[in-house]
């Protein structure tokens, strides 16, 4: 674990920004995760010591896009690579975080970062240098679609940041691409902060090349009446993990979280989600959904915390699995803790397999078992995909990747 | 057997017929042959064997034949799965339609269709081809084209879920088709409209099998031949006034009935 070892001996970086050291600091002592905590005791071992392994010396290499033909107004950024991005409209405006607001947003959440629960965050902060860092503010509600793409080089350990403000009333459809090259990891953190009467239509869509392990952890911030909707999907990684942080500030918000995650040859990829409300009248419906082959690993565990303040909350967690290999595994938590007693929360898992008698139905009709297969599995993910906010171009290119995967 | 047209090959002959699921025997020694042009129904208690012996010809991989053969247009087909039936002219209209939630009806029907053309060395159709097809198809059981729009079966009324059948085999052309118990679940003008699709459909190339409780749908379709199962076997085999005489007297009618073949 070379980077593990660089902190140990308070090499990892050179001349560390004031974050950075702030973090090593919070890691020196304990540069690891509690493997035997729930949060990481299902992880496999020496996968993450291999996510450990890659050099965060960064080389520089301009990111190589999944896809050239976009629409003139979506807006693309490249985390890392865009220098500045300031536009002032008329029905909008995005501009650029300053350093200085950027220092002290990260500096205020890391001051209440656990080790364990935010390790992902820390070791980001730690490695991350302020070119790797994207901050943007944005207002109004006719907001163009964004996309900011992620990425890790060839051998290296890249980390990345996105932190996003969206101010009252604005309204806009994100997607985050995060692309592992072969043999890399990519460690992204990203916070998003909704502000009243917001909606954002978040996609993160993660893929993989051979050997490539992803650290993505999400934060979002939601104050009341703010609509804060994700749909994700996590494939083809040696080693990849998810965490998800909802915080419903003062309750009344509405989160809608639909996730996939495809696993397969010795993949392992994993999701954990903790959602809390701080307030009343809180909402959250949670689909997660997993499909595991060969002999690869799909790990979900999610929380959803209802204190006694956040009465009238009405919260939905349902874990749907699919096993497609005798040899695959699947572990599924949805779990719940309430305090507060008026309250509508249901939670749910089901694991099963490929539906023998929908199989047999397509296939007494003259589909082949590989193409009624492909239609099942189309069926099951298309739930999902459906949340993503993704144009027809850019469908077309995860259209590929999946028949591919 | 007796047969309307003998001097024609059997499009379908089922020959000592042994098979069972999870070393459960279910048919023991079932025998029935089809003509072209034929319509033949098959009645029964429940759990008699009538739907195992649609799944076993249609090729359902949880039964296994342990004896017998089933021809189909003189090949055996027991090693062919069941794509490969379907696409030769098997058609099995389902007792109860499965619902595939997120699959669109439209392009399962699409892609089944062109399944079949293939086979037959037909043109494939296009998305557009195909919908002026299909809608040429749905007036046959009066169904509305946003049953097109929507996934297979789900939501789909019993009723419905019967005529979507018979869609199916509108479009598929089968040359032998098996309809298990189309007719439960029907009210009456539901029933005559899928046995007028039915009788559209069917030609002087083509052999139903009519597996039903009743002699209702048996007055909208007349059959040629009426056989009796019980245990797993035919035991007894007659014209269409059999089915009047299940209707007077019940199956205990055929309880001293010893087995014909």
């Amino acid at each position: 674990m070379h980077i593990i070892e660089e902190i140990k001996k308070n090499e990892l970086v050179r001349n560390p920004s004031e974050i950075q050291k702030i973090c090593l600091d919070k890691l020196k002592l304990n540069p690891l995760p509690n493997i035997k905590s729930e949060l990481w005791r299902l992880s496999n071992k020496s996968k993450f010591s291999s996510f450990l392994d890659f050099s965060n010396i960064n080389k520089e290499s301009r990111m190589s896009l999944p896809y050239k033909n976009i629409s003139p107004n979506i807006i693309r950024l490249i985390i890392g690579e865009n220098s500045s991005i300031n536009l002032e409209e008329e029905t909008y405006s995005i501009r650029k975080l300053k350093d200085s607001e950027i220092i002290k947003y990260i500096k205020k959440n890391i001051s209440n970062f656990d080790q364990n629960d935010h390790w992902s965050d820390l070791l980001n902060h730690c490695l991350s240098s302020k070119s790797n860092i994207l901050g943007l503010n944005i207002s109004g509600n006719q907001v163009p679609p964004i996309e900011i793409f992620s990425s890790s080089s060839s051998e290296c350990f890249n980390a990345k940041t996105l932190i996003l403000f969206c101010e009252k009333n604005c309204k806009v459809d994100l997607l985050q691409i995060n692309i592992g090259n072969k043999n890399s990891s990519l460690s992204q953190s990203t916070y998003l902060c909704l502000e009243e009467n917001t909606t954002i239509n978040h996609g993160v869509v993660s893929y993989g090349e051979k050997k490539s392990n992803l650290l993505n952890s999400l934060n979002v911030i939601q104050k009341e009446k703010s609509n804060y909707s994700l749909g994700s999907i996590h494939f083809k990684f040696n080693y990849a993990r998810f965490e998800i942080r909802i915080n419903q500030l003062k309750g009344a918000a509405k989160t809608t979280i639909k996730g996939i995650q495809i696993t397969k040859k010795n993949d392992q990829i994993a999701t954990y989600t903790k959602i809390k409300f701080n307030g009343p009248n809180g909402f959250v419906d949670q689909i997660n959904k997993s499909l595991a082959d060969d002999k690869s690993h799909a790990i979900f565990e999610g929380a959803i915390i209802v204190p006694k303040v956040a009465q009238k909350t009405n919260a939905s967690q349902l874990s749907r699995n699919l096993l497609i290999s005798r040899h695959a595994k699947i572990d599924t938590k949805p779990q719940l803790e309430i305090i507060a007693d008026d309250v509508k929360c249901k939670h749910g898992a089901t694991i099963s397999q490929l539906n023998e008698e929908e199989l047999f139905y397509m296939r007494s009709r003259g589909l082949t078992l590989a193409e009624a297969s492909k239609l099942q599995l189309s069926s099951y993910f298309k739930e999902i995909i459906e949340c993503i906010p993704i144009s027809k171009d850019r469908w077309d290119l995860l259209d590929v990747l999946l028949q591919e995967n | 057997m007796q047969t309307k047209t003998k001097e024609l090959d059997p499009i379908l002959e089922v020959n000592n017929l042994f098979a069972s699921t999870e070393d459960l025997p279910i048919l023991k020694g079932v025998t029935i042959s089809v003509n072209p042009g034929e319509i033949h129904a098959i009645m029964g208690r429940n759990g008699c064997g009538k739907s195992t012996l649609s799944k076993i010809i249609a090729g359902h991989p949880s039964y296994k034949i342990t004896k017998g053969e089933i021809k189909f247009t003189g090949q055996d087909i027991k090693s062919l799965e069941p794509e490969e039936r379907a696409q030769s002219g098997i058609f099995l209209g389902f007792q109860y339609p499965i619902e595939i939630p997120g699959v669109s009806n439209l392009e399962f029907l699409r892609v089944a269709t062109n399944a079949r053309r293939k086979f037959l060395k037909k043109e494939e159709l296009d998305t557009f081809d195909f919908e002026d097809l299909v809608r040429e198809k749905l007036d046959l059981v009066k169904m509305d084209s946003a049953f097109l729009s929507r996934s297979i079966n789900q939501g789909f009324s019993g009723g419905e879920k019967k005529r979507n059948e018979i869609l199916q085999m509108a479009l598929l052309e089968p040359k032998i088709a098996i309809l298990d118990e189309t007719d439960s679940g029907l009210d009456i003008d539901a029933l005559r409209i899928v046995a007028s699709g039915i009788k559209k459909i069917s030609n002087e190339n083509t052999g139903i099998i009519l597996i039903t409780h009743y002699q209702r749908l048996l007055e909208e379709i007349k059959p040629d031949y009426v056989h009796v199962m019980s245990d797993g076997q035919i035991i007894k085999t007659g014209e269409s006034d059999l089915a009047l005489e299940l209707e007077k007297h019940g199956y205990e009618w055929t309880d001293n009935f010893t087995k014909e073949f």
